[in-house]
C-alpha cells in the first residue's frame, strides 16, 4: 500500500474511532424522554451555566491572551522562552491538578486576600469562570499567536512608515488579517471551555443550580447510575462542541481576500 | 541633504560602526552591496525599526533618530512590496494619507498625479492579490509615494522580478523620479540596476561604506582592490609603483615583469612610491591586433603576444581568455559581436594585444593597506 493511502486510511480510522463512540451512544439511546430532560429546569441551567462562563472565560483568555501572543509573535524580550514554555503547562498538566492547584492557592493568605475583597471563587460561579480560563488561556495565546505569525511583520513596518502608530498599524492591518485565525482559536477554545470538567468540579464544585455545569451534570449522572440522562447530556454538549467545530470550518471556507 | 552621521547597532554577531552616508535630495542616492554587508539594518535603523546604539539621522535639518517610524516622514517599500491584501487599490494608496490626516487640495491634487504618473487608475477598485506582478509594483510605489514623504526607502523591490518586468519598472522608476522628484535611498546588490538608477551610488562591504561617489566614480574608479573585487573586475593583477617618478604627472608601475608608464589621473589617490597596489585592465577596452595592420604608436609600449586560450559567447559580447607568452597570467577580453566576427578568432590562435593607458586602473591593495 502507497505512503499517501495508508494515511488516508489512518484518517479514517481515527473518524471511525469516534464515529464509533457516538454511535454507541445512539444505540443506547432510547428517544424517550429527550425533549422532557432537555427542556428540565436543571438541564437549562448547566446548558445555561456552561455556556455562559465558557464564554466569560473565552473572553477573558482574548482580553489576557491577545496582548501577550502579539508580544511573542512580534518581539524578542527577556524571559521570552520561559512564558512560551508556561503556556504549555495547561496541555500538559491534568486540569484536576490545575484545579487543586487553584484551590490551594485559594487557601492562601493571597488567595484570601483575594477572595476577601467580594469576588468568591472557591464552589462559586467565578470559580467556573477561572478554571476554565486556567485551562484555555495558554492554549489561547498559543493559537493566536500562530495566527498573528502567519502575517508577515512587513505590514506593519510599512504601515507604521505611512503614518500609523504601532495600535493603529496592528488595528488597521494585523487584525484584519489575523481575524479569521483569531476567531478559530477563540471558537475552539470556547468549545474547550465547555467541555471542561476537571479543574471547575476541583475549584467549583457540583452544587444543583449553583455550580453544575454540563460535564459536571454527565458526572454526577453517571455516578448516579442513569445511563438514558447521561447520554442525553453527552449528545447535548457532543453537539455545542461539534457546531463550534463545524463554525471554524465555515470560517475556513469563506473565500480569502488574501 | 539627509545626513546619516555616526551610527552604530548590532545585530547577533554583526556590528556597524560610526557609520556616515549623506544622502542628496531629488535623486535616488544607492546604497549598493553583497548579500550580508548590513543593507537592510540601516534601512531599519533610517525608518526606526530598528534602535540605534548610537548615531543621528538628520531629515530637513531636524533630528528624527528618536522619533517612532509614523513621526519620521519615510516611506518603504520592502522587497515584497507587502501591499495590504484586505485593502483596494485606492484604500492601499490612501493608507498614508488617512494615517498622515492630510486631507488638503494639494494632499489630493498629489495623490492624482501619482496616480497619472503610475498609469494606475484602472486599478483601483481592484484588491491587490488579482494584481500582476508589474502592477503590484506600481500600487506600491504610489502608496510610498501618495503621502510626499521626505525620503522613501525601497530595499530590493525588483529583485525577484523576472527580466523584462525589471526593466519595465526600472524605466518607470526613472521617468517618474523625473517627473515627482522625490529622494530616494534603494538598496540593492545588483550592479546594472545601482548604474541604471543610481545618480550617486554608496558602496558598503561588512558594514562599512567604501566608497561613495557618482556612479561613474564608483565603477570606472573603485577606490579599492574590495570594491573592485564586489563589482564583478576579473582583470585584477599585483603590481607596485616604482619608487621613481618619471614626473610630468605620470607614475610607472610595475607588473608582469615590465614598466607602465601610466598619467596619475589612472591611479585612485594617495598612493605611494614604492607601494604595492592592483592594477586593473578593463576587459571592454583591450584591443586585439589583426595581422600585417599597422599599429598606432601610442600602443606601441604596451602590446602583448601570447594565445587564445578560451572563447564563450556571452549573447551581448564575445569572451575571451588571452595567456600572454611567458607569463603566467590570463587576460580577460571582451569583444563587440562585429569586431569578433572580423577577427575570425578560435582558440589556440596566436594573437597581439594593445592596451591604452586609459584602459588602465590602479587602486590600493586593501590586504596590504588596510583602510584607516
Amino acid at each position: 500500500m502507497s505512503f499517501f493511502k495508508t494515511s488516508v486510511l489512518a484518517a479514517f480510522l481515527l473518524f471511525f474511532f469516534y464515529a464509533a463512540l457516538i454511535l454507541s451512544l445512539l444505540t443506547a439511546f432510547e428517544g424517550k424522554g429527550f425533549w422532557e430532560l432537555l427542556r428540565a429546569p436543571e438541564t437549562l441551567f448547566a446548558i445555561r451555566l456552561s455556556l455562559t462562563a465558557a464564554t466569560l472565560a473565552a473572553i477573558l483568555a482574548v482580553a489576557i491572551g491577545l496582548p501577550a501572543a502579539y508580544a511573542l509573535s512580534r518581539k524578542n524580550f527577556f524571559g521570552k522562552k520561559v512564558v512560551d514554555t508556561i503556556l504549555e503547562l495547561p496541555l500538559i498538566m491534568s486540569p484536576i491538578a490545575l484545579g487543586a492547584a487553584l484551590l490551594i492557592f485559594f487557601n492562601t493568605r493571597a488567595g484570601e486576600a483575594i477572595q476577601s475583597q467580594g469576588i468568591l471563587f472557591v464552589f462559586e460561579f467565578p470559580g467556573i469562570v477561572l478554571a476554565q480560563f486556567a485551562t484555555i488561556a495558554g492554549l489561547a495565546t498559543r493559537l493566536m499567536k500562530t495566527a498573528l505569525d502567519e502575517i508577515t511583520p512587513r505590514y506593519e513596518a510599512v504601515a507604521r512608515s505611512l503614518g500609523s502608530s504601532a495600535w493603529q498599524a496592528f488595528w488597521r492591518i494585523t487584525f484584519p488579517l489575523a481575524f479569521r485565525g483569531l476567531v478559530s482559536a477563540v471558537i475552539l477554545c470556547w468549545a474547550k471551555a465547555v467541555g471542561e470538567f476537571g479543574a471547575t468540579v476541583t475549584l467549583a464544585g457540583t452544587m444543583a443550580f449553583k455550580t453544575e455545569t454540563m460535564p459536571t451534570a454527565i458526572f454526577m449522572a453517571l455516578a448516579s447510575a442513569d445511563i438514558p440522562k447521561t447520554i442525553i447530556l453527552i449528545l447535548i454538549l457532543a453537539g455545542i462542541g461539534l457546531t463550534a467545530l463545524y463554525a471554524v470550518r465555515l470560517l475556513d471556507k469563506r473565500p480569502q481576500v488574501l | 541633504m539627509i545626513q546619516i552621521s555616526d551610527l552604530s547597532l548590532t545585530a547577533g554577531n554583526f556590528r556597524i560602526d560610526h557609520l556616515n552616508l549623506d544622502l542628496r535630495e531629488g535623486v535616488f542616492n544607492i546604497l549598493l552591496g553583497p548579500t550580508g554587508s548590513g543593507k537592510t539594518l540601516i534601512l531599519e535603523s533610517v525608518i526606526g525599526l530598528r534602535p540605534l546604539a548610537r548615531g543621528r539621522v538628520v531629515l530637513g535639518g531636524k533630528e528624527i533618530q528618536n522619533l517612532p517610524p509614523e513621526k519620521r516622514g519615510i516611506a518603504y517599500l520592502p522587497q515584497d512590496l507587502a501591499l495590504f491584501p484586505h485593502l483596494t487599490v485606492r484604500e492601499n494608496l490612501r493608507y498614508g494619507l488617512r494615517a498622515q490626516e492630510k486631507t488638503s487640495a494639494e494632499d489630493e491634487n498629489h495623490l492624482e498625479r501619482v496616480i497619472e504618473a503610475l498609469k494606475i487608475r484602472h486599478l483601483l477598485e481592484r484588491h491587490p492579490q488579482g494584481l500582476s506582478g508589474g502592477e503590484k509594483q506600481r500600487v506600491a510605489l504610489g502608496r510610498a509615494l501618495a503621502p510626499s514623504p521626505r525620503l522613501i526607502l525601497l530595499d530590493e523591490p525588483l529583485a525577484a522580478l523576472d527580466p523584462a518586468l525589471k526593466s519595465e519598472i526600472q524605466q518607470l522608476l526613472l521617468s517618474l523620479q523625473g517627473a515627482l522628484r522625490f529622494t530616494a535611498l534603494y538598496v540593492t546588490h545588483d550592479l546594472e540596476e545601482a548604474y541604471l538608477l543610481g545618480d550617486t551610488i554608496s558602496v558598503l562591504i561588512d558594514g562599512r561604506i567604501e566608497q561613495r561617489g557618482p556612479r561613474e566614480d564608483v565603477f570606472l574608479r573603485p577606490q579599492t582592490a574590495k570594491i573592485a573585487r564586489f563589482l564583478g573586475f576579473r582583470n585584477l593583477f599585483p603590481a607596485e609603483v616604482r619608487p621613481s617618478s618619471p614626473g610630468g604627472g605620470a607614475m610607472a608601475i610595475a607588473v608582469w615583469g615590465k614598466e607602465i608608464i601610466l598619467p596619475r589621473e589612472q591611479a585612485a589617490a594617495g598612493l605611494t612610491a614604492g607601494e604595492r597596489v592592483i592594477l586593473y585592465l578593463r576587459p571592454e577596452e583591450v584591443l586585439v591586433l589583426r595581422e600585417g595592420k599597422p599599429i598606432k604608436e601610442i600602443l606601441r609600449p604596451n602590446i602583448l603576444e601570447g594565445s587564445v586560450a578560451r572563447i564563450l559567447d556571452r549573447g551581448a559580447y564575445q569572451w575571451i581568455l588571452f595567456r600572454p607568452s611567458g607569463m603566467d597570467i590570463s587576460l580577460e577580453i571582451h569583444l563587440p559581436n562585429y569586431v569578433f566576427r572580423n577577427l575570425s578568432l578560435a582558440e589556440d590562435q596566436p594573437i597581439r594585444v594593445a592596451m591604452r593607458k586609459e584602459s588602465f586602473w590602479v587602486m590600493p591593495d586593501e590586504h596590504i593597506r588596510p583602510k584607516p
